[in-house]
């Protein structure tokens, strides 16, 4: 009795031990993973994601979507209830395809799957919510695409009132609204169901279906599993998948002309909205706007101007506030004024500017309407008092010095961008 | 004789010394220039697509050239020639340098050269770059020297047109350096005292090489 006792207790006490050392282990494993995973992130993911993943890099202010701040936890593309955390398996897929219409590429050529799993479990560190497990889905048998499923999927997208942000075409027309902004504040479009290859999880039958399901966390695309059955939920995915028009990759060259004729009209109608996406587009809001000493946009200055270009041996040269402000901004400009800067690089005094950095040159081949749209564009952007100093030629002597090292001797570096502000926000100091 | 030689070596260097101070006053001459100039200058050293066979490559080309011409990419993607940036080699890099905390940067070779250009890399490496920077080595290059946070808001559609120019620009051999890591860059002497930091890029055109 007493012999089985100890048996009994020293196999117990080996189970434990056991159990113990597994565990340490795999914790062990779990923190080696995390700190080779860190030193990925650090070398490929801060640039927009920030070093500490809040999101906050210096390319996060010129992209759209901004980039997902770890620190939240909050993830749109899972396979996951609503308000759970993503799985390992959702995250490696993101990491390894990208997330198609956004500014994150897909990894699975540059990284190696260790390297993708390692990068994943130090993600996972930077947010408390990976503490409570993810509460995976389970995906039944789909309804395979047919002419009947996408016949009733379409009555499901009446029903769901889906036309509200996608429009009765899945482009936004007769749509409420199509703008959005999501929980950080950013714009954010409704999607154009038109366009799969900018859906971004993907755009199977099945991702779709994971996006009506589990809804995406941070925006107002909501979870459908309440208001559908599940059988309507693959009808209607079905039906999404079946919007999907032809990318320009695969048309004909009538097609492409017919497509380009089309969005040159909507961009007519819209002048707005193209103008901001050739701000957007152009690199305007990269000169225009003031970077921090870590190269991160200053809060509330987009477009403010104040960035301070010395150009040798020609002068100081700090961009202009672009927004709407009347005193130091464009405000008090008329359209000519704005359009001879932009396309003759004159200021409205007749002072000429260099070709660049500020590229006038280039600008000047749009087309009227482009151009036209920026000005309408700009007319919008919310005004930021900033007043920035005038352009500073430098004096004759100086000049010829700075010519002659630059011709004669040469190495000297003709072009220097600064951080921080160059004017006066609010009219402070 | 001698007073006249004298004279002579005189008006000389006094003419040495203006053409001298003319030559550096009047180079490069931007303010020569007219403005209207400039664009058509721009429009003339791209590339035309009128000799693309395919109607639909030619499609795309003519949107991506607008593209890639408005949004003045031969700015930074300029080759290098004697009298400086040479526009007549069209995006086969080379005349900018830039500079961060941590390296250096030259513009790459655009044009479809098999060994120092884009024909080296596939259609989906370009588009990662112009998407969001990132290279086939796995380095991304700032987004504050290379503007790739704006090309990301093109629209997939526009940037396989960008994709479709560049891959019909002629090719031009010309070897770019991969980005030099470390190299620290002080500028003596900020704009302005209260908001002084630090410059983070400098760019720097070479006549020659």
């Amino acid at each position: 009795m007493r012999g089985l006792n100890w048996r009994a207790s020293s196999a117990a006490a080996a189970m434990a031990g056991l159990i113990l050392g597994c565990a340490i282990f795999f914790g062990r494993a779990q923190v080696g993973a995390q700190a080779r995973g860190k030193a990925v992130y650090d070398k490929h993911c801060t640039e927009c994601h920030g070093v500490d993943g809040k999101g906050d890099g210096p390319g996060a202010s010129y992209v759209a979507p901004r980039p997902r701040d770890f620190s939240s936890g909050r993830y749109k593309i899972r396979s996951t209830e609503t308000g759970s955390v993503p799985t390992d398996d959702d995250l490696v897929n993101s990491v390894r395809h990208g997330l198609y219409g956004t500014a994150m590429p897909g990894w699975d050529r540059i990284l190696s799957d260790a390297d993708i799993q390692d990068v994943v479990a130090y993600i996972k560190s930077l947010s408390p919510q990976f503490a409570t497990p993810p509460k995976t889905v389970s995906v039944a048998e789909g309804t395979p695409s047919s002419p009947d499923s996408i016949t009733r999927g379409q009555q499901v997208y009446e029903k769901l009132q889906c036309g509200k942000c996608h429009g009765t075409d899945g482009k936004g027309t007769g749509a409420v609204t199509t703008d959005f902004t999501d929980d950080w504040q950013q714009p954010l479009p409704a999607a154009d169901l038109t366009q799969p290859w900018t859906f971004r999880g993907g755009a199977t039958s099945r991702d779709v279906y994971l996006r009506f399901r589990t809804g995406m966390a941070g925006t107002p695309m909501p979870s459908f599993a309440d208001a559908a059955s599940d059988k309507e939920m693959w009808d209607l995915a079905n039906y999404v998948v079946a919007l999907g028009r032809k990318p320009v990759w695969s048309m004909t060259a009538e097609e492409i002309n017919d497509l380009y004729a089309r969005q040159s009209v909507e961009a007519k109608a819209n002048p707005v909205a193209r103008g901001k996406h050739l701000v957007d587009t152009l690199g305007c809001v990269l000169c225009h706007s003031p970077v921090d000493e870590k190269r991160r946009m200053l809060p509330g200055m987009r477009l403010a101007g104040g960035v301070m270009f010395r150009i040798d041996p020609f002068g100081e040269f700090p961009t202009g506030n672009l927004t709407a402000d009347k005193d130091t901004g464009l405000g008090n400009w008329t359209d000519d004024d704005i359009k001879r800067v932009i396309t003759r690089g004159t200021l409205r005094d007749g002072t000429r500017l260099l070709p660049f950095p500020m590229d006038w040159g280039s600008f000047s081949t749009m087309t009227a309407d482009d151009i036209d749209a920026i000005v309408k564009y700009l007319r919008t952007v919310p005004p930021v008092s900033n007043k920035v100093p005038r352009p500073r030629y430098y004096s004759f002597p100086v000049y010829m010095w700075g010519k002659f090292k630059l011709l004669i001797l040469g190495g000297d570096p003709p072009m220097a961008i600064f951080t921080g502000n160059a004017g006066t926000t609010g009219g402070v100091r | 004789m001698k007073r006249f030689l004298k004279w002579a070596l005189l008006i000389v260097v006094v003419l040495a010394v203006c053409a001298l101070g003319a030559f550096l006053y009047f180079i490069p001459p931007f303010f020569t220039t007219a403005p209207e100039e400039f664009g058509k200058l721009m429009q003339a050293a791209a590339p035309k697509v009128d000799a693309i066979a395919d109607p639909a490559e030619r499609a795309l080309a003519e949107r991506g050239r607008y593209i890639v011409v408005s949004t003045g990419c031969i700015g930074c993607h300029a080759s290098n020639g004697p009298q400086g940036p040479d526009l007549t080699k069209y995006l086969a890099g080379g005349a900018v340098e830039s500079q961060t905390e941590t390296a250096t940067y030259v513009s790459r070779n655009l044009t479809p050269d098999k060994d120092t250009g884009l024909g080296r890399r596939t259609d989906a490496e370009v588009k990662r770059v112009l998407q969001s920077g990132v290279f086939p080595d796995g380095h991304v290059v700032p987004s504050t020297n290379m503007p790739w946070g704006a090309f990301s808001n093109w629209s997939e559609e526009d940037r396989h047109a960008v994709l479709v120019y560049l891959r019909h620009l002629p090719a031009v051999r010309n070897e770019t350096p991969e980005p030099v890591p470390g190299k620290a860059v002080t500028v003596p002497g900020a704009f302005d005292e209260e908001h002084a930091w630090k410059d983070y890029s400098v760019r720097e055109a070479k006549p020659t090489r």
